[in-house]
Formats: C-alpha cells, structure tokens, sequence
C-alpha cells in the first residue's frame, strides 16, 4: 500500500517537471528583417536623438536601421571632437562650480510650434550639476548651456511647452536654497530644505535661454514631468515622490504613503503674477554659456539673480493630485485631456482627467494641503485606473490613434492600452527591464505612431559578451497594426533615458554642410594661407595655422622657448562638405582638435622638453593625408632663436648624404 | 538460523538492497536535496537556489537582493537548525542501514527503519513548507512593494507565478535519491513479506 | 616630388594643346572627343565648355580692374593655398597661363561645379591622375567665379 504512495509521488513529480513553461523565446516576424533594412546610400526614416545618461552626450540614430549617426557632445568633454578642450568650447563646460567635464544626461524634448515638433532645437538636461542645454539642429552641435541655482538633480527637465515658450527644471533633491546657510543638519529636512521649479523661457526667433521665474515649494523629490497640450495647454504636470520627506534610506522611507502627489502648475497664472512683479528677486549664481556660430567661439556669463515665486502665498498656482506610490512618469496624451501617472510601486495606473481637475478645483473638491498647496480628491481627479496592468510601471507614450504604451520595469515588457476604456490590448516582452520609451513624436499633439523604441537598462544574452561590462540596448517594435512586432535590437551609447524622434525631412533639409570661411568672424582667423603667421606676445605665442589638403601653413615653426604659452589657432580653408582636418601635436595634454570647413579651433599647447614637436593632421583628408606633416621647434628658455615660420622651403641639404 | 525462528532473519536479497540503501544515503550528504529555480524576463539564464543537507547555496545572494524589494526576510544558512541536524539524521539513517545490512540482519530491524524513513521524509516536506509560508507571508510592511492580498510562498513541489518570477520547486540529486532509497526499501519491505511462506516451510 | 613636377608641367603643356589623353603617346592632333571615351552616350558633351550653369561668358576686352581685385581676395581666401600665380605647380597646377588654356565657362564651371567635372571632364581627369589630390568645391557664388576669372586674366597680363 505504501508502495502507492511512493510510485504516486514520483509519477506526480514527473508530471510536475513537465509543467514548467518553457521560454518563450523572442518570435520574429519572418518581414522583420526587411522592416529595419535600409539600403546602403539610402537614407533613414527618421532621426532618433536618445540621451546619454552618465556618458553625459546624446547619440543619434537613424530609424528604423539603428544606425548609430552621430554622438554629440553636450555635457560632457569629447577628446574626439575637442569638446571642452579647445579654447573656444571649454567655457560651454563653466558653471558656477567651475569648469566641469562630465554630467549624467537623462532627457530630452525637441521644440515645438503648436503642439508639434519643428525640428529647430533640442533640449537635454544635466543631471548632477543642474543644466539644460540646447543643441541646434541645424549643426547638431550644442549652443546654449544655462545652469540652474537652487536645485540639485535637475531630473524633471527638460520638458517643453506647447510652443516652446518655456523649458522646465525640477528639483530632484530638495535643498536649502542657494542663498541660505545651506551648513544646517541633515535631519533638518523639514524645516530647510525645499524644492524648486524653474521656468527657463525660450526667445522664439534664436532659441536664447534665460531663467523667467522659479517656483519655490516644499520639500520633497520632483520626478518627471509634460507640458499640458490642447485644453491643457497653459499647465505643466510634475510627478513627485518621498512626500514623507525622508533624508535617509529613501527606498524605504519614501516608499511608505499609498499615495504621493501629481504637481498641477498653472504657469500661465504664474506667467501673470510674474508679469505684476510679485516675484521675489533673490541673490543667486548661476553660469550661462553661449556657443557663437560666427566667432566660432563660446562666452561663459556668470548671472546673479532670478526671480521666485513661493507657491504658498498664491492660492491657485498649484495644486496636488494624489497618485498610488511614488509616480515616475507623468505623460499627457495627444488629445491634452488624459493625463497619466505611473506609480512605480503601483499595481494600476491612474489616468486623471483634465476636465474632472478643472472641476474640482472649481468646486474646491479638496483634501487638505500639503505644504500649503491644496491636493485634490483623488476621485475628483480620476478619469479611470488601468487594472492590473503589469508589474513596476515607468513611462507612457502615445501612438495619436488612441492607444498608450507603457513600459514595466519588474514585468519586462511593453503594455498597449486604450486610453478611452482603459483596457488592456497587447503585452510584449522587452528583454529587460525597460525604463523610457519612445514614439516619435509620442509626447506631442500629433504623434508618428508607425515606431515604438524601448530603452533597456539590462542587456545581459542579447549581444556578444564583452566581459562585465555591456552596452544598453534599444528595441525597436513595429506598433503600425494591433499588435505590437519587435523588429530589431541595437545597442546603445552610455544610459538611454528619455528619448526623441522625428521624421528625417523636417531636419535634413537644414542640415548646415560648412560653415562660410567669409562669415567666419573668430578673432584669431586666418583668412587666407598668405595670413598665416607666428605672433609672438610675451610669452604667449599665437600660431595663425590655416588647413588645406594636404597641408598646414606654416608647417615649420621655430623661435618657441620654455615657459611659453602656445596657441595653435587653425582654420580649415576648405569649403567642401566632409572634410574636416584634425590637428595634434606631440606631448599635448587635452586632445586634438577637429576643425570643420570654414571653422577656427584653438589648441593651447605649453611645451615641457627642448626638442622637435611634430604636427600633424587627424582626419584622413586626401590621398596624401599623411604628408599634412610638420614641426615646431622648442628651444630653451633665454635662447636666441627668433620666431620663423614657413611652408615649402626645403633646406638645401645635400642629397648625397642619403647616398653614402 | 542459530536460535529456530530464521524468518525473523534478512534474506541475501533484501540486505544487499539495505546496503545499498546505506551507501546511497552516504553520497546523499555531499549533493543537493531540493532546488528552487527562478525565471523572470531579466533574468533569462534563470536563478536557482539548492538546498544541501548543510547549506543553502546557488543564487541566493541575487535572490536576497530582490526579495527585499517585497519585504521578504533574506535566507541564511544560520537561520535554519535543519541545516545543523540534517547531516546527522541522514548519516544515521545511512549507518543504521548498513547496520542492518551487516550486523542486526533482523526483519524487525528493516521494518523500523522503512517506518522511521517515511516518517523522516514526512516530517520534513511539512517542515519545508512551514518554512515557505514563513518566509512567503512574513513580510516587512515598509518594503518598497506591496500588492494587497499578495503573499510569495513558492510552491512544495512544481510550478507557481509569483509576479514576474516562476518558480519551480523541485527535489535535487539527493531528493531523488532520497526517494529512491524510500522505494528501494519498499521493495526490500515486500520481499520480506512475500518471503512468510518460508516460515512456515521451515516449520 | 621634382619628378611629379615636371609631368605636371607636362601636363599642362599638353592640356594647352587642347585635350590631353590617357594615353600619352598619342600626338597632339588627337581630338579630343576620341579621348573621351566615357562620354559616348553623352556626345553632347562639350569639353571646351565642361559641365555646368555657364555657357557662354562674354569677356570685355579691357580687364575690369574691381572685378580682378575682388577675384584676387577669394583666391587668397580659397585658392592660393594650393594654387600658385605662376606656372608652378603647388598642389594643383599653377594659374599662369590658365586663361589661354581654358575658356572662361569651362573655368567657371569646374571651379564651381567641381566634383561632376573632375568625374567626367578628360582634362579635370589627366590632372587628377598627376596631382593627385581631388580639387574640393569651396562653395563660390556664380560671382566669386567670375571675379576670378577677371583676376586670373590679370594675372595672364590683360590691362
């Protein structure tokens, strides 16, 4: 009788072995391939601009290939391209802190006209040290970088309105502010620390930043935030985490309240009061960097002052919509009426309407404050909840045709939902654990909903192993039909975080090739080989170098002594497109330059030893790229060699020398 | 066969298949008894957790790692007395067989140690599922997630969804020989007692 | 170098002859649409005039002294690098002389539409193979071109 049991118990483990499911593995459609294939010559769809994170650049891609376009250089130096090594690009880097080399680059927002992307500028933001900057489409270079006082992780940044009339700056951390006694103890949180959102207006005709106004509100985290659209138009919606205001083990101790807090700002309401002067202006440092296209230079301002706006003394600038557990992202849809939150700790997702908020804050449908600031019922707020959707929800984007897709870090995978009914109308696997997505054009009123693009933060099988360390990876599905179809993963540069993409003809056809060598107004060009010259000024010695395939002039330069300072300030004469010259000399310790068409870059250079420096050219121009060769000769300090410099005149050295 | 009731005595049979019994249960201390094998989408390669007579081992620092966001308490070799006493209950029961096997050669002896066996084997699949539902329901009510009415005790034996992990619950090497010995013993067990007849032929 | 120098020099001598060829050995009289044997179902193509938006420039027979110093600014700005005012030859051919060489519509349009006539225009073509380096379009307006012109027949010796 035993014996039954016993065989029972084995026949039930053997079956029990044989209901574990198997991996599903990633199906692909057999027309994936042709999806993703651009012929060579042929151009990509569209340009995706994806953020860096910690290699503090943005990359560019091309949809649907995955081609990787270009990196450029943002926060971070670029020895490749001499990105904050060059006399000119280095005060791109200045802050109030000094000139910093690196940052960790989180999102991104094209600008917009009427709710639509129009291919004018990029915004990205510096985490660590708060910047936004922007970068000019027109050259895919950054042009403006504005630093940003009273806040420390500038996370929710850099969303943009509707217009682009403003760019917005969310504190990650509260701080005391920048002009208070900041030495105060940790554990006095509550009563020192605040939060802060900038409003960064936006000048429509060059893009010039400035600061309008800041709004000062109580402590907590400001995550992430979206501009209203539509009927929406004039608010911008934070989310907001740790409203227990924990200092210490927040995983925990910010984690503990069911609910935190959507930030509704009216900020055309504050755009008045501002306009009525009822800011406080406060005493602050901040650096502002311009990069000049004409001078081919950048200017590092240091401003002193910016105007704030404490949310407590006006009653209807803000309000507080409770959202279920530390929300990450909050992204209105197209229409500009749903609005949605997505608690990271949340078993459902709460799309709050528009109208309802309205409503409430008509009716004072309230629940208390919080920090001064009125928060509004939850229902009051609420449009519906997506049930059971998934696990660890991060990121919303939206395809225009009704539907929303989000990203579920814990679950792995993508979620499609219709936002009228809330009901749940595909799930695919992402492999693994996405954190932003993005549909072109999927934050604005008129989304391109032929591509989603997943940002993976675990890589892990997908490519070939390179040691410890692997790249992040981005997955491109195809959301044209009901069902979601990946169609190709590639890696990535860095941490992609948020990312932007647009269809490649409202940029290509701006797309500058050279720059004018007639408009180039940089103080140190050498407008023609016959201008290029030695200047020596005490122990400053300025080389006027120009750069034509396939040589330097000068290219033998003498007279330079111990203790000099030395400034090679190239031109590139050539007026054709792709043909840039890189220039670098021996024992330099910042990096080389790379000079575009019609372009002056300045390498400053101070010698160490007596001897012969060669100089050559980086970037293989022509056919005889390795004859763009020369020498500068150091001498002692106190020598006598004059300066001379000179181009083509070969000594008279016997040739029989080489015959002996 | 010395004092006239030779059936009480183990046949050839039966106390080779004792011994055996006895050896098993001596490599059954150096393997795995049960494993506990995760799957989630990151986690592709899948993650596994062995329990051997004296230690935990396999994944279980990456284990701990993401228990903690659920609240579930981390899993210490220390924590467990079974890891302490296995070892010896699974060497006496090896001994004792070989035992049997060489020295008591008794009937009675074999029926002891079947009844003991089963009892042990019982005992602890009750013990290990107290342990799960410990471990499953006690949860830190400060841990980051926190799905009303969710609890994470994973299955006894098979397969059970646990938000996005699967885990799968299944006997290891040594499991497998445990129940081999269990029915090894069964076998002997019925041998002896189809082998009554013999009594009565000697008598 | 001296070498390359001297077959440059050549090569210009031959190009004044109106065409030079791949093939060296052929004598001066080849015609110079026999030497283009890319062109066949482009007979159209006029090698005296090259390819591009000029057709027929009309010259003054007086120089027009503004025009020649404009011209001589963006030759040093764009030009002189690489081209020297003499017969020399720097990196391209040097320009003495170019003017009786070329006529002014095939000069414009390869200064300015210089990639497709480096492709298909037999002279662009001979002095690609001796120089070496592809002569880059440095993006000229329709006036710069002619400015240079002017000033490239100054620096031939017109008044």
């Amino acid at each position: 009788m035993k014996n039954y049991l016993f065989l029972s118990i084995a026949t039930l483990l053997l079956a029990v072995s044989g209901c574990k499911p198997k991996n599903t593995g990633d199906a692909i459609d057999g027309d994936a391939a042709s999806k993703v294939y651009v012929a060579p010559g042929k151009y990509d769809e569209l340009y995706n601009f994806v953020s860096g994170g910690f290699s503090g650049q943005v990359s560019v891609y091309g949809i649907p290939s995955g081609r990787l376009l270009r990196v450029i250089p943002v926060f971070s130096v670029d020895p490749e391209k001499g990105w904050g090594y060059s006399e000119e690009t280095k005060p791109m880097l200045n802050t109030s802190h000094g000139e910093i080399p690196w940052d960790d680059q989180h999102h991104l927002d094209l600008s917009q006209t009427n709710g639509e992307t129009d291919g004018r500028w990029l915004f990205a933001n510096a985490n660590n040290t708060p910047r936004v900057a922007r970068i000019d489409l027109k050259t895919f270079r950054t042009s403006e970088i504005i630093e940003i006082p009273n806040s420390a992780g500038n996370h929710s940044s850099p969303f943009i309105t509707e217009n682009t009339e403003y760019v917005v700056a969310g504190t990650r951390f509260s701080v005391p502010m920048d002009n208070d006694n900041g030495d105060v103890p940790i554990s006095t949180y509550k009563q020192n620390f605040k939060g802060t959102i900038s409003f960064i207006s936006v000048a429509p005709k060059d893009g010039d930043m400035k600061i309008a106004f800041q709004l000062l509100l109580p402590g907590m985290n400001f995550d992430l935030s979206h501009s209203g659209k539509g009927p929406s138009s004039g608010w911008f919606f934070f989310s907001t985490y740790n409203s227990e205001q924990a200092h210490t083990l927040l995983e925990v101790n910010a984690s503990k309240r069911d609910k935190d807090y959507i930030l509704a700002v009216n900020w055309r309401k504050a755009e008045e009061y501002i306009k009525q002067g009822k800011g406080k202006k406060q005493v602050v440092k901040y650096a502002h960097n311009k990069y000049n296209e004409s001078t081919h230079s950048a200017t590092s301002i240091m401003e002193n002052e910016v105007t704030v706006l404490d949310v407590k003394d006006f009653s209807d600038i803000v309000y507080m919509i409770p959202c279920p557990k530390s929300p990450h992202g909050v992204d209105v849809d197209p229409s500009g009426e749903y609005i949605v939150g997505s608690g990271k700790l949340a078993a459902l997702i709460p799309v709050f309407s528009f109208a309802k908020i309205q409503k409430a804050i008509a009716d004072k449908s309230f629940d208390g404050k919080y920090g001064g600031i009125p928060v509004l019922k939850y229902e009051s707020a609420l449009y519906g909840e997506v049930k059971k959707p998934g696990l660890g929800p991060l990121h919303t984007e939206f395809d225009g045709k009704g539907n929303a897709y989000t990203t579920f870090f814990i679950s792995s995978e993508i979620v499609k939902w219709n936002i009228k009914d809330l009901k749940i109308l595909d799930r695919h696997p992402t492999y693994y654990s996405p954190g932003h997505l993005s549909i072109p054009g999927g934050d604005t009123r008129k989304p391109y909903g032929k591509y989603l693009i997943a940002y993976n933060k675990i890589t892990k099988d997908r490519y070939l192993p390179t040691g410890p360390e692997l790249a992040q990876a981005a997955q491109l599905f195809d959301i044209s039909g009901d069902k979601m179809k990946l169609l190709s993963d590639y890696p990535s540069i860095g941490e992609p975080h948020y990312a932007q993409a647009i269809p490649a003809e409202k940029l290509v056809k701006n797309s500058v090739k050279i720059f004018k060598l007639e408009d180039n107004k940089h103080p140190y060009v050498t407008m023609g080989e016959k201008n290029s010259k030695v200047v020596r000024e005490g122990n400053k010695i300025h080389v006027y170098l120009t750069a034509m395939r396939s040589h330097f002039s000068p290219d033998n330069i003498e007279g330079v002594k111990m203790g000099d300072e030395v400034y090679f300030h190239v031109t590139n004469l050539e007026q054709d497109w792709d043909v840039p010259h890189g220039f670098a000399i021996k024992g330099a310790k910042n990096s080389e330059l790379l000079v575009m068409p019609g372009e002056t870059s300045t390498l400053k250079w101070i010698p160490e030893k007596v001897g012969i420096y060669p100089i050559y050219c980086t970037d293989f121009c022509s056919a005889l790229h390795q004859e763009m060769q020369g020498y500068v000769r150091v001498s002692a300090k106190g020598s006598n060699v004059p300066i001379s410099f000179s181009l083509g005149k070969n000594s008279d050295a016997p040739d029989s020398l080489l015959n002996k | 066969m010395q004092d006239g009731i030779p059936s009480q005595n183990l046949n050839i049979t039966t106390r080779v298949i004792t011994f055996i019994c006895g050896l098993l249960l001596l490599m059954v201390l150096f393997v795995p008894l049960w494993q506990i094998e995760l799957s989630a989408p990151q986690y592709p390669e899948g993650l596994v957790m062995k329990m051997y007579p004296h230690k935990l081992a396999g994944n279980v620092d990456i284990i701990n790692g993401l228990n903690h966001y659920i609240g579930m308490k981390t899993l210490h070799t220390e924590d467990f007395l079974e890891f302490t006493v296995l070892p010896y209950i699974i060497g006496f029961f090896a001994v004792f067989s070989l035992v049997i096997a060489l020295i008591l050669k008794k009937k009675k002896w074999l029926y002891t140690l079947f009844g003991m066996f089963v009892s042990f084997g019982v005992v602890a699949m009750v013990d290990f599922w107290r342990w799960e539902y410990n471990y499953g329901h006690n949860l830190n009510p400060n841990a980051a997630i926190i799905v009303p009415g969710m609890s994470y005790q994973p299955p006894l034996i098979g397969y059970k969804k646990l938000l996005n992990f699967g885990a799968y619950s299944i006997p290891d090497i040594g499991g497998w020989i445990f129940i081999g010995v269990g029915l090894l013993l069964l076998v002997a067990l019925i041998v002896e007692l189809k082998r009554k007849p013999d009594y009565e032929k000697i008598k | 170098m001296k070498k390359l120098t001297i077959i440059c020099s050549l090569a210009l001598v031959l190009a004044a002859c109106g065409g030079s060829n791949q093939d060296n050995a052929s004598t001066s009289g080849a015609s110079s649409t026999e030497a283009v044997p890319v062109n066949d179902s482009k007979p159209a193509y006029d090698p005296n005039r090259g390819e591009g938006k000029f057709h027929d420039v009309k010259l003054a027979a007086k120089l027009d002294g503004k025009m020649a110093l404009n011209g001589e600014k963006i030759a040093d700005l764009k030009c002189t690098s690489c081209h020297k005012l003499t017969d020399e030859k720097l990196v391209g051919p040097g320009w003495k002389g170019v003017t009786t060489r070329h006529k002014p519509e095939w000069i414009m349009n390869f200064i300015t539409n210089t990639d497709a006539m480096i492709d298909k225009d037999p002279k662009a073509q001979a002095m690609l193979e001796l120089c070496m380096v592809r002569m880059p379009n440095q993006n000229l307006s329709d006036q710069d071109a002619r400015s240079l012109v002017e000033f490239m027949r100054k620096n031939d010796g017109l008044k």
